[in-house]
This record gives structure tokens, C-alpha cells and sequence, in this order.
């Protein structure tokens, strides 16, 4: 009886060995992909905070205000962690892109590109509000 | 015949522990299997909490920026603009969240303190003796959420400018007088800093604003400020106001009357 089913077992055997290294395959595909959206959501908080940090005193609104670009540009260099590539876009309420000039310093390249967005309002006696987009790239 | 026997003897042990290896072999997958499992479960678990750290900065973004609004509203009405102005921002801030495409859905209820002092959230007390009150204050609804998460919270801003104000003359001759002013500067957070300072005396019924040249200023550099100028008037006492904005350019004015030494 057994050597009779000898051959359908070895197939089984086959099956089984083909069915564990491609579920291995399966698995372990994701490891990457939940390392890069961990990666990617701290950039994004990086970003956020740095964001926060200078609006805390009312500096951002002050220098979208001003149209001060090359001072937010500055800031943002200092504010943020060293080897990060930043480009920053500053849009109205009904999202018409104010600056003029490019806030950046420098390419991303072929680098992984996070974004945040965060809403600023002014603290001017008059009512403004920008909606700040910034792109950030860690240096690899 | 020994060696045949020998021979037979490792062909058995072989064929009756070929099972008991797959077996093994079967226990030592399932325990890779596994162990990957697990390790990618953790990490999505990492992925999680990444997000919900981003759902709460996302939470103070917020926060942050009806602080601003308020602190815009407060210099704006303190500076002679409309109280309602204060819930009008409010309103357009809460629709600019609601439409900006971001990293969560926002839904921001804005009710501004109506009570026996706050009229539509804004505070106005410039006539207290001595006393000077601008304050904005506002309740919150907050409900933030995305595909993952989400975040409900209730909280209130209370923003607050706050001047006091006492003096004293001291006569230098028949027409004249030397006044001497202490102003001290709060904010919602604690001492605070003015940008712009103006002194007025009341003499004969009119407001005399005191003239730059003719006022000298202390800044002791922790809200307190001391300030000497001279003034032409015959009456007993002086009544003085003293009217300053802080740095967010809220306006405030405190009016004292300053007795002789």
C-alpha cells in the first residue's frame, strides 16, 4: 500500500515544500514595506513638529506675511535635523501657491519623499490663514 | 551474515525514523513561519503607534492654530475692530481645516464664552482703576480622524492681556510736576513685554497725550515698567492712562489717578 502511494506522497512533499518557501516569500515581502511607512510617518511627524516649533511665537505666519521666503528658507535649515532636504510650499485658503521662489535646499533626488501639511494662521490683527506644504527627504 | 545483519539494522532505523524527521523538519518551518509572523506583526504594531503620534501632533497643529486665530481676533478687536469678529474667524478656521486636504478629516466646533463678562468670547475691561483686561476665551470640539485612528477632544483657549497700573507726583514747582508711573504687563502665561507704550494726563477735562521727549521709560525686562515725565497742571491729582500693546499686538489701557507724595 505504501509503495504503491510512494509517488503521490513525494508530489505532496513537493507541493508542500513549494507552498512553505513561497508563503515565506509572502511574508516576509512586507518587512520592507511596513519599515518604509514607519520611516516615512516619522519624517513626517519630523516635519510637523518643526513646523510647530515656529509657529509657536507666531514666526511662521509672521514670515508668510512678509513674503520673507529667504528667511523662512533659513529657518526651516536650522529648525530641522541635519541631512534633511526640505522643500517647503506656502498656499492661500483656496490653495493658489504664494511663494514665489522655491524654499528648498536643494534635490531630493532619488530619495523616498515624505509631506506634511499643517494649517497657519497668522497672528497679525488680520485674519490669515496659509496651508504649508512640506516635503522632506532624509539623506541616505 | 554479521555485516547483512548490520546492514538491515541501519536500513530499518532509517525507514523507522523518516518520520519522526519530517515531523522535526514540519516543527522547524512552522517555528520560521511563525517567528516571521510575529516579527512583521510587531512591526505594524510600530506602524501604528507612528500614526497615532501623528494623529496627536497633528491634534496640536490644530490647537496651535485656533491659539493664533484667537490671538488675531483679540488684536483686532482690542485695536478698535468688531467682537463678533472673534467667531468669524473662528468659523472660517474651522472651515479651512475642514476642506484642506491633510493628513486627517478634521471637525472643529469653535463656541466662544458668552457670559456676564465675555460678550461673543472677547472681554473688554479698560475702565477698572488702576486695571486693564483684554481677554478672548473660547471652548473647542475637536474630532480628527483618519482611515487608522482617530482623536476626539474638548478643550479651551483663554487668551489674556493685562496691564496694571499705579503712580504718584511729586510737585517740582507751582506749574509742574513730576510723575511717576509703574505699569506691570501680564499675559495668559504669566509676565509679558509691550512693544508700543503711550501715557495720557487729564488736565482741565482733556486727554494730554505725554510727548516721547518728555517721557522716560524703565524696562526692568520682567513686565514691569517704570516711567518719570513731566506735567503742567494746577490740580491735586492726576488722572493718568496708560496704554500699551504686547507683543502679539494686543491692545490694553489702564487709567489710575496719581496722588501727591
Amino acid at each position: 500500500m505504501r509503495r504503491e502511494n510512494a509517488g503521490q506522497i513525494r508530489i505532496l512533499e513537493a507541493f508542500f515544500s513549494a507552498l512553505v518557501i513561497f508563503s515565506a516569500f509572502a511574508v516576509s515581502s512586507n518587512i520592507p514595506v511596513s519599515q518604509n511607512a514607519s520611516r516615512s510617518s516619522d519624517l513626517a511627524s519630523i516635519g510637523l513638529q518643526a513646523l510647530m516649533k515656529l509657529d509657536f511665537d507666531g514666526s511662521l505666519g509672521q514670515y508668510i506675511d512678509d513674503r520673507n521666503w529667504t528667511g523662512l528658507r533659513e529657518v526651516l535649515g536650522v529648525v530641522l535635523p541635519e541631512g534633511t532636504s526640505f522643500n517647503l510650499t506656502v498656499y492661500n485658503e483656496q490653495m493658489v501657491q504664494l511663494n514665489s521662489v522655491v524654499i528648498s535646499n536643494g534635490e531630493f533626488g532619488s530619495q523616498t519623499v515624505t509631506c506634511a501639511q499643517y494649517v497657519c494662521v497668522s497672528q497679525g490683527s488680520a485674519f490669515h490663514s496659509y496651508i504649508v506644504r512640506l516635503c522632506l527627504a532624509m539623506a541616505t | 551474515m554479521s555485516g547483512d545483519g548490520n546492514m538491515r539494522k541501519i536500513s530499518t532505523f532509517r525507514k523507522d525514523n523518516s518520520g519522526q524527521l519530517l515531523i522535526v523538519a514540519a516543527l522547524v518551518i512552522a517555528l520560521l513561519i511563525s517567528s516571521t509572523t510575529v516579527y512583521v506583526y510587531e512591526l505594524g504594531k510600530e506602524t501604528e503607534v507612528a500614526d497615532t503620534q501623528r494623529l496627536d501632533d497633528f491634534f496640536f497643529a490644530i490647537k496651535r492654530a485656533t491659539h493664533n486665530a484667537m490671538i488675531s481676533s483679540l488684536a483686532n478687536v482690542s485695536n478698535g475692530g468688531d467682537s463678533a469678529i472673534l467667531t468669524t474667524d473662528l468659523n472660517e478656521l474651522a472651515e479651512i481645516l475642514r476642506t484642506a486636504n491633510q493628513f486627517a478629516v478634521c471637525n472643529l466646533t469653535a463656541t466662544p464664552l458668552n457670559d456676564s463678562t465675555y460678550n461673543s468670547g472677547v472681554w473688554l475691561s479698560w475702565n477698572t482703576l488702576g486695571l486693564g483686561v483684554t481677554s478672548a476665551y473660547s471652548d473647542f470640539s475637536l474630532k480628527a480622524y483618519t482611515t487608522e485612528t482617530s482623536v476626539e477632544s474638548s478643550y479651551a483657549i483663554n487668551v489674556t492681556t493685562e496691564i496694571m497700573v499705579s503712580g504718584f507726583y511729586t510737585e517740582l514747582n507751582s506749574a509742574e510736576k513730576l510723575v511717576n508711573l509703574t505699569a506691570v504687563i501680564h499675559d495668559e502665561t504669566g509676565p509679558a513685554l509691550a512693544q508700543n507704550m503711550s501715557i495720557q494726563y487729564e488736565n482741565a477735562g482733556e486727554w494730554i497725550t505725554v510727548d516721547s521727549s518728555n517721557l522716560s521709560i524703565t524696562d526692568y525686562g520682567n513686565s514691569t515698567y517704570s516711567m518719570l515725565f513731566i506735567v503742567s497742571t494746577a490740580s491735586g491729582t492726576i488722572p493718568v492712562s496708560a496704554q500699551i500693546s504686547d507683543l502679539r499686538n494686543i491692545y490694553v489701557r489702564a487709567n489710575t489717578t496719581c496722588p501727591s507724595t
